[in-house]
């Protein structure tokens, strides 16, 4: 059991790491396709950060270096507390209540860092992206909420364990409803497309990234990849049963067990996100505005419906 | 193309990854920016070739500079080119860069912005259309191969040149001089 939790600390973080990078290329290689394109290779992601970790960019302070590794060390540890697989090294403790308190390190140590470099771009973005949060974070509480009330317990090991005995969450009745709102959510979690207000291009120059370059665009490449996986990996294990196989077959124990139940798990990853990325390839980008009041309005009422009716059964 | 050798890779993993990841950034000057939608959209698809337009200079290293250049736009565009991180390549397009095209004679316009900042390639043609550009992108290829390419050293080998020229026409430029202008010959 030791050697297991030592190598899912080892092995979690990579795990993350890789699949986020491969969903990125992926990503673009599909909205290439979307939009009848060729695309870019799916290495693409690997080759710019070749490339950036090469170059010798000027750096703005102390804090514009620590912020950024602060936010991608917070992203780190938050894989450890979620189950990749049967890989779960740090998961049967503090469970959910811990990763709604470690969801916000990342974003406040890029902040922390953008901040330093003093351009206007960045304080805007930063503010964007605090007010997208606000908006998609009310829902979020209000899905884990029911989610924990449903199983009677706060360890997200525990939450995927009862889904592979008695069904996925996302098929069972009361929780379909918080499950929806989270799908409804998931865009504003992962910054996509219609939601990308924080770091929108065209319109502030890539905000928090405006001042990184070379090796700092890439960690910041790095963390963003991370953080896109764990929005669907909390998805994925919360109701789609982390990585369980739907009906009477069963997972074999041992290492290979290990190995099957990560590669079923990488697998509903990559289903959920080539959802969002098709979501994100057909929708124009919102407005600030326009993005919290989609979020307060149906997302929240469904997830207050669902927070209600899973407390009444 | 060599993108797929991986022995290449393996081998000068700085020449490749820079060829094949060419961040962009646009500087719209003149007519020459009307060719950038075609080449980057569904139509000729730049990014197939890892070519993506970037938001900001610090995230770029291939500068494309789009047509003629006024006095007004020069110090822009030195700026913009000064804060791009090291290999950093530079494209010119049109007629107008390379010796002012039709204006030559005008008070406002640099005639030669090669004594400005170094310029690796240019695209000749009143304006070139997206066939092009693509291949004068295939030819910034050649010449990272090549070595040849290395304008950022050059800048860097010639500054106090390049900073006397651009402050003969600004006076004062306003900004500190990006590198030490004394002792660099011997770098």
């Amino acid at each position: 059991m030791v050697g297991m939790k030592i190598a899912g600390i080892i092995f979690s973080p990579i795990i993350g790491v890789i699949t986020g990078l491969l969903l990125t290329g992926a990503a673009r290689k599909m909205v290439a396709r979307v939009e009848w394109r060729y695309g870019p290779p799916i290495l693409q992601p690997v080759i710019d950060l070749i490339k950036l970790f090469f170059q010798r960019p000027p750096s703005h302070g102390k804090t514009f270096d620590y912020g950024l590794i602060a936010s991608l060390a917070g992203s780190i540890v938050l894989v450890l507390f979620l189950p990749v697989g049967r890989l779960c090294p740090l998961s049967e403790g503090g469970g959910l209540l811990l990763i709604t308190y470690l969801i916000l390190i990342g974003p406040l140590g890029m902040a922390l860092s953008g901040g330093e470099g003093a351009n206007p771009y960045v304080s805007i973005g930063i503010s964007r992206k605090l007010i997208l949060s606000l908006g998609y974070e009310v829902t979020l509480l209000l899905i884990l909420l029911s989610v924990m009330s449903e199983y009677d317990t706060i360890s997200i090991f525990n939450v995927v364990r009862a889904q592979s005995e008695n069904g996925w969450s996302l098929f069972s009745w009361p929780l379909v409803i918080p499950g929806l709102a989270y799908l409804l959510i998931l865009p504003a979690i992962l910054g996509v497309k219609p939601f990308d207000v924080a770091s929108a291009p065209q319109e502030i120059s890539s905000g928090p990234h405006v001042e990184y370059g070379g090796k700092y665009l890439a960690l910041s490449k790095l963390e963003g990849g991370l953080s896109e996986f764990i929005g669907i990996a909390l998805f994925v294990n919360l109701f789609l049963g982390g990585w369980s196989i739907p009906g009477s077959l069963h997972l074999p124990a041992g290492v290979l067990g290990v190995f099957l139940g990560v590669l079923v798990f990488l697998a509903k990853v990559a289903f959920v996100f080539s959802l969002n990325v098709t979501v994100s390839a057909s929708f124009p980008r919102l407005r600030v505005e326009q993005a919290v009041k989609y979020l307060w309005s149906w997302p929240a009422f469904i997830g207050l419906v669902g927070l209600i009716i899973v407390s009444a059964l | 193309m060599d993108r797929r050798q991986l022995i290449k890779w393996l081998k000068e993993p700085l020449k490749m990854s820079n060829k094949y990841s060419l961040h962009v950034v646009y500087f719209c000057t003149g007519c020459g920016i009307i060719e950038i939608p075609p080449s980057i959209t569904a139509r000729w698809d730049a990014e197939r070739f890892g070519v993506k337009p970037v938001a900001t200079p610090r995230q770029a290293n291939l500068f494309l500079i789009t047509g003629y250049v006024s006095l007004k736009t020069l110090k822009p565009i030195i700026r913009t080119y000064e804060q791009m991180p090291a290999p950093k390549y530079t494209v010119a397009f049109g007629s107008c860069p390379i010796d002012g095209g039709m204006y030559w004679d005008s008070y406002n316009t640099i005639n030669h912005l090669d004594k400005y900042i170094p310029i690796d390639g240019y695209i000749a043609g009143c304006m070139p259309r997206p066939e092009a550009v693509f291949a004068g992108i295939t030819h910034l290829w050649t010449l990272i191969d090549e070595g040849k390419a290395d304008g950022y050293k050059k800048y860097r080998r010639n500054y106090s040149q390049y900073r006397s020229n651009q402050e003969r026409l600004y006076g004062e430029l306003g900004w500190p001089p990006r590198f030490e202008t004394e002792g660099l010959e011997n770098e």
